[in-house]
């Protein structure tokens, strides 16, 4: 009998490629963890996130970074942000809980998300076929973050750079939505 | 290959040589040159045969108003029928065929219509062919649409890739003829973000046509300077190839773009784009389209709009013919003559309509006014035209102009009705515009260059200061009004023979006054009646005249009369355009459990699920049917262990201090006392008392629960859920989210399960039955550490658990569980066998939670809670779902034991004839039990619960069966439950 130790495997196994100079690429050692502010408890929450990441709560459509750089805090719904945090260790929610103090319900989200970055010249352009949201700069800035649908799966996408987004959507669908940027990317490249 | 009728100048590229074919003639144009100029250029008049009469065609027009002009292009998978050539961009080895004939185009059998034509008037078929009845549709339609029709389709799965995309402007410029090109100016200079969109492949409309001037430069240089302005502009985006074809809600507008139908291989690049776009405002500045005047036989090749005739010389170097006569009402014909005439083209002609000085001298032409040409001649071809006045000149073009109607297409979307205006003899936009959307230039009646110039850039201006942006250096570019006056002139009465309105419909005057004979007076059933402005450029070039004479017979005005209105699209977009992407695997998103590549290996058939593809039994070598590998799964889970991939299963995670009280509240039975780990089966009800969804909640901690549902239901009881708590109780603290995607969830049922869990769970964590009973729950780690959560839930009726891990595991899970579980003969079972299991146990499924089903019809009436309030508690209190005669889920067993029962087979009691007045039921599952060895059911019967041991009939007469059943308990195995809890 084989070893009892389980592998983990991303959605897309870490899919990597690039078209010209543009690169489409699975987002590996990534935590994902939803914060749920509590009723009222909305004060308390953001002391505790200025006092641990020092940062503010990002308003609504955008996200922050934390001090030390390693967590960026996506708005994702009126009273619920997503953390997402460069981690080894994808699987535990209960760091983020810790360094909160409890001031949020926390929630991992890590496995129920692909996470692809889309980052070089053609990355707007590519969108452009998929992607409902005006992501012009002028609209759609740097750290600016929107849920929306792409090819019909649910979708979030934050431009992370002046060229480069990270986009999540649900990891079962991975494949299609993989199918669905890699496409855009194929046909204006 | 001499291109005989190609000219001096042009805005071709004579570098640039294309050799093409049309009827597999080898042909010669240039880069720049439609099909059409370069048919010309070649000589080639007759291009198809009408719809209708096969009467031989030429080209009429130079733009997407084309009535004549239909070719196939391309072979194979890749022929396209209907393709106007006055807009394909000719290439390098296109092949054009002539569609619509038998035989040669030249000598098309099927031209004996045109001698039948008295028979074959408007609506003929509505009178003719009526006996004997049986004959329409088997013999006559058939015949009649062998007959009819405009090409051939490729019948082949199109082989092309179409995408979609979505755009955003502040500004979306619907057209770059002159008035577009100063809008863009004005807002692009303005740092607006504009679109300009034009269907041709050259932007520029008619100024590439014309010989005015504007800032002292040819009008063609002004557009290629406008343009390359515009271009070096960041905030511009130039569109060529790109048709706006529908106005929809708020601003959103459709356009098609062509990418790659202009090469010979699109290098596996989508051939068209369907563009959303997203505009603040919008200008539509789609100009003007040229309309004739019906005569006798006036639809000969050769007989072509004067407008397109100097498009052809003046923009392809291309004249349709070597002697050119030109009829007109206005003075847009003369400016034919001239600019043809200094071209060096013979000027045969010109005869107009109105009475007066002529309005300029053209070298050897006869000038004819207040003329009318009352006949042509020439088969195949103009040779001559015959006047009212007797003269016959010779000619091998005729250009005609009745006037221009502006292009108000767009401005109908949102049922605008054009209003006519005497004073251009011409319908403008009218009524309620699309909003957002301003009209200039000759679209909206400003018919000479100057006004649309300026129109244009004030429109340009005016949106830029509306949108808060200020105007920027540059000024309006500057043109004289030429001179463009019109007397309406719609039809020469005198001469013999047809004259033609619509030629895409073969259409005639004749056809209009019947109608209106036969009391078909309003536009709409003028159009209905006759076909008019039907089909591919639904009649552009010929609504205008024929409601005009239709007035005349009315004896009404224009005015009065009134317009046809248009709905999109303005051209025909491809249906593979509309599909775009969708089709084949990709036409929709599919989902994959954890464990689908170890499936796959295992060679397991999957079903469709919703989106998720589900295995649905693991056949092994040697079996043969379905059966044989869902009895095999069924037994070998029942006898010792079987692992079923139930990650589908919706999970939603639910925390704050008020989850308890919240699920108490959706929930029919009681959640608030539910101990930290412990898992309870819940029902939900909809307001009107139903039951909505069932599955299992898990209190993980004080405020922390989660909750599963079935799989269909996962997305609807979500939305449920964020619905009551936003908005029915806002004061509660409690919070969602799916975590459906993110655990890999296994059912590990059997009397084995937990020796093969112990197996996987670390030694820390006591999952004996003491320890961990049947209902409890736990986050605990599996395999050296991996968190995990255990619920010890049964849907088989087994000693059951299911086991979830992070996704990221799940293949390594589903390998791990069986290479654990093979001391125990560990079996993968699919979604049949799961559902066998299930009916065994009855317990209810998707088949049983019809959406019509209420708790007491389940049998589950005593779960809804009359101690506490909750979503439909009080409705399902009504009378009519609670009556003694209510329906009660039971188990039935064929008296015959050997025959297969069929879900769907309503229940009648024995005896009765199979009436609805006899209905007590129906049988909602069926399944061959492996240990009962026998057909069983699940269904509903009135007062089923009272009925033990009674017999009825299950009537199926779809399958022509009626077979005597039992009526048992719904447990047909392990009523007790003993071996869940062991």
């Amino acid at each position: 009998m084989p070893s009892l130790q389980l592998e983990a495997e991303l959605p897309l196994g870490g899919f990597r490629e690039s078209f010209d100079e543009t690169e489409l690429a699975e987002v590996a050692d990534i935590a994902i963890v939803s914060l749920a502010i509590p009723l009222q408890g909305e004060a308390a929450f953001e002391a505790a996130l200025l006092d641990a990441y020092g940062v503010e709560r990002p308003a609504a459509g955008q996200s922050v970074i934390s001090k030390d750089g390693r967590t960026r805090f996506l708005w994702t719904a009126q009273d619920q942000l997503f953390a997402l945090i460069d981690s080894a260790s994808p699987t535990t929610a209960s760091d983020v809980a810790a360094k909160l103090d409890g001031k949020a319900y926390v929630t991992l989200q890590s496995d129920n998300w692909v996470a692809l970055r889309l980052a070089g010249s053609l990355a707007r352009t590519a969108l452009e076929r998929i992607c409902p949201i005006d992501l012009d700069a002028s609209a759609f800035p740097k750290d600016r973050v929107a849920r929306t649908a792409m090819e019909h799966m649910g979708a979030f996408i934050c431009r992370d750079g002046e060229n480069s987004f990270l986009l999540l959507s649900a990891s079962s669908s991975a494949n299609s939505y993989l199918h669905a940027v890699r496409t855009s990317l194929q046909n204006v490249a | 290959m001499t291109q005989v009728n190609r000219l001096d100048g042009g805005l071709i590229d004579r570098g640039d040589v294309l050799d093409f074919t049309f009827n597999d003639q080898p042909l010669r144009g240039y880069r720049g040159d439609t099909l059409a100029s370069a048919l010309l250029a070649n000589g080639k008049r007759l291009v198809g045969r009408s719809f209708k009469y096969h009467r031989p065609r030429g080209i009429f027009t130079a733009g997407s108003e084309e009535p004549n002009a239909l070719v196939e292009l391309g072979e194979g998978d890749r022929r396209e029928s209907n393709t106007r050539a006055t807009i394909t961009e000719l290439f390098a080895d296109l092949a054009a065929n002539s569609q619509n004939h038998r035989g040669p185009l030249d000598f098309d059998l099927m031209a004996v219509n045109d001698f039948l034509s008295p028979f074959l008037s408007a609506g003929f078929y509505y009178k003719t062919f009526m006996w004997p009845k049986a004959f329409w549709e088997k013999i006559y339609e058939p015949i009649i649409r062998n007959a009819a029709g405009l090409g051939r389709s490729a019948m082949l799965p199109d082989p092309d890739h179409y995408d979609k995309g979505f755009l955003h402007a502040d500004l979306l410029i619907i057209g770059a003829g002159p008035s577009g090109l100063a809008s863009a100016l004005a807002a692009g200079r303005a740092g607006l973000r504009v679109i300009l969109c034009d269907e041709d492949f050259r932007l520029g409309g008619r100024l590439n046509a014309e010989t005015f001037v504007i800032d002292d430069q040819a009008c063609s240089d002004w557009a290629a300077s406008a343009l390359a302005e515009l271009a070096a502009l960041p905030n511009v985006r130039l569109m060529a190839r790109c048709t706006v074809y529908g106005v929809f809600d708020h601003g959103i507008y459709g356009a098609l773009e062509k990418k790659t139908d202009h090469v010979a291989d699109g290098g596996g690049k989508p051939r068209q784009v369907l563009w959303r776009i997203y505009a603040k405002r919008s200008i539509l500045a789609a100009g003007a389209i040229e309309r004739g005047i019906a005569f006798p036989n006036n639809d000969r090749p050769g007989v072509m709009l004067a407008g397109a005739v100097r498009a052809y010389v003046n923009r392809f170097a291309a004249a349709p013919g070597q002697r050119v006569a030109v009829f007109t009402n206005n003075d847009n014909g003369w400016r034919t003559a001239t600019d043809l005439a200094a071209k060096g083209v013979d000027i045969a002609a010109v005869i107009d309509t109105r009475d007066g000085p002529k309005r300029t001298d053209i070298a050897d032409a006869r000038i004819i006014m207040g003329g009318r040409v009352v006949g042509t001649k020439g088969r195949t071809g103009l040779k001559s035209v015959q006047l009212a006045n007797g003269q016959s000149i010779e000619a091998d073009c005729l250009a005609v102009s009745g006037g221009w109607s502006p292009n108000v297409h767009l401005t109908c979307h949102h049922r605008g009705r054009p209003v006519w205006r005497d004073d251009i003899a011409a319908f403008v936009p009218g009524g309620d515009l699309p909003k957002g959307l301003s009209v200039v230039g000759a679209a909206s009646g400003s018919l000479t260059l100057g006004s649309a110039l300026r129109e244009g850039y004030h429109a340009g201006e005016a949106i830029a200061e509306d949108l808060g942006s200020k105007a920027r250096a540059g000024s309006a570019p500057v043109a004289d009004d030429e001179v463009a006056s019109i007397s309406a002139f719609w039809h020469v009465t005198e001469g013999k023979g047809r004259a033609w309105l619509d030629l895409q419909n073969d259409v005639t005057v004749k056809d209009v006054k019947l109608a209106f004979r036969e009391g078909f007076h309003a536009v709409e059933h003028l159009k209905r009646y006759t076909t008019l402005g039907m089909a591919t450029d639904q009649g552009k070039t010929a609504n205008v005249p024929a409601l005009a004479i239709m007035a005349t017979h009315t004896g009404k005005s224009i005015a009065e009369t009134g317009t046809t209105i248009f709905r999109p699209p303005y051209t025909p977009v491809p249906i593979g355009a509309l599909a775009g992407r969708a089709r084949g695997k990709d036409f929709r998103p599919y989902r994959l459990t954890p464990s689908h590549r170890w499936a796959e290996e295992q060679g397991a058939v999957f079903v469709e699920t919703g989106m998720w593809l589900r295995v649905q039994w693991f056949p092994k070598p040697g079996e043969t049917h379905w059966r044989e590998s869902v009895d095999r799964e069924v037994a070998a889970t029942r006898k010792s262990v079987g692992v079923c991939d139930v990650t589908t299963l919706g999970k939603i995670d639910i925390q704050g201090r008020d989850a308890a009280l919240f699920l108490n509240k959706v929930y029919a039975n009681g959640f608030a006392k539910l101990p930290v780990g412990k898992v309870r089966y819940g029902i939900m009800l909809r307001e009107d008392g139903i039951v909505m969804d069932d599955g299992t909640t898990a209190r993980l901690g004080d405020n922390h629960y989660v909750m599963t549902t079935t799989t269909a239901n996962a997305g609807s009881v979500f939305r449920h859920l964020e619905f009551c708590r936003q908005c029915l109780w806002p004061d509660l603290d409690v919070h969602l989210i799916s975590t459906t995607d993110g655990w890999a969830q296994f059912a590990v049922a059997g009397p084995n399960a937990r020796k093969l869990l112990q197996k996987l769970v670390d030694a820390e964590h006591d999952i004996s039955n003491e320890a961990f009973p049947f209902m409890a729950c736990a986050e605990l780690t599996v395999c050296g550490g991996t968190p995990a959560r255990l619920f010890r839930i049964s849907f088989s009726g087994e000693l059951a658990y299911e086991i979830a891990v992070p996704a990221r595991y799940g293949n390594s899970m589903i390998r791990t569980l069986m290479a654990a579980g093979e001391a125990f003969d560990v079996t993968p079972y699919g979604t049949e066998a799961l559902s066998v299991m299930r009916i065994e146990k009855g317990h209810a499924a998707g088949n049983e939670l019809t959406g019509t089903t209420t708790a007491q019809d389940l049998g589950l009436g005593r779960m809804v809670s009359k101690k506490k309030d909750c979503i439909g508690n009080t409705l399902s209190e009504r009378p009519a779902l609670n009556s003694e005669d209510g329906l009660r889920l039971m188990g039935f067993r064929p008296v015959e034991r050997s025959r297969d029962l069929s879900a769907g087979a309503h229940l009648l009691a024995m005896g009765k004839a199979s009436f609805l007045e006899n209905d007590e039921g129906w049988l909602t599952s069926v399944a061959y039990s492996p240990e009962l060895g026998g057909s069983i059911a699940l269904g509903f019967i009135k007062r089923g619960h009272e009925r033990l041991g009674e017999v009825v009939v299950a009537n199926d007469p779809l399958r022509a069966r009626r077979i005597e059943v039992e009526i048992v308990s719904p447990h047909f195995i392990d009523p007790e439950g003993e071996r869940l809890r062991a």
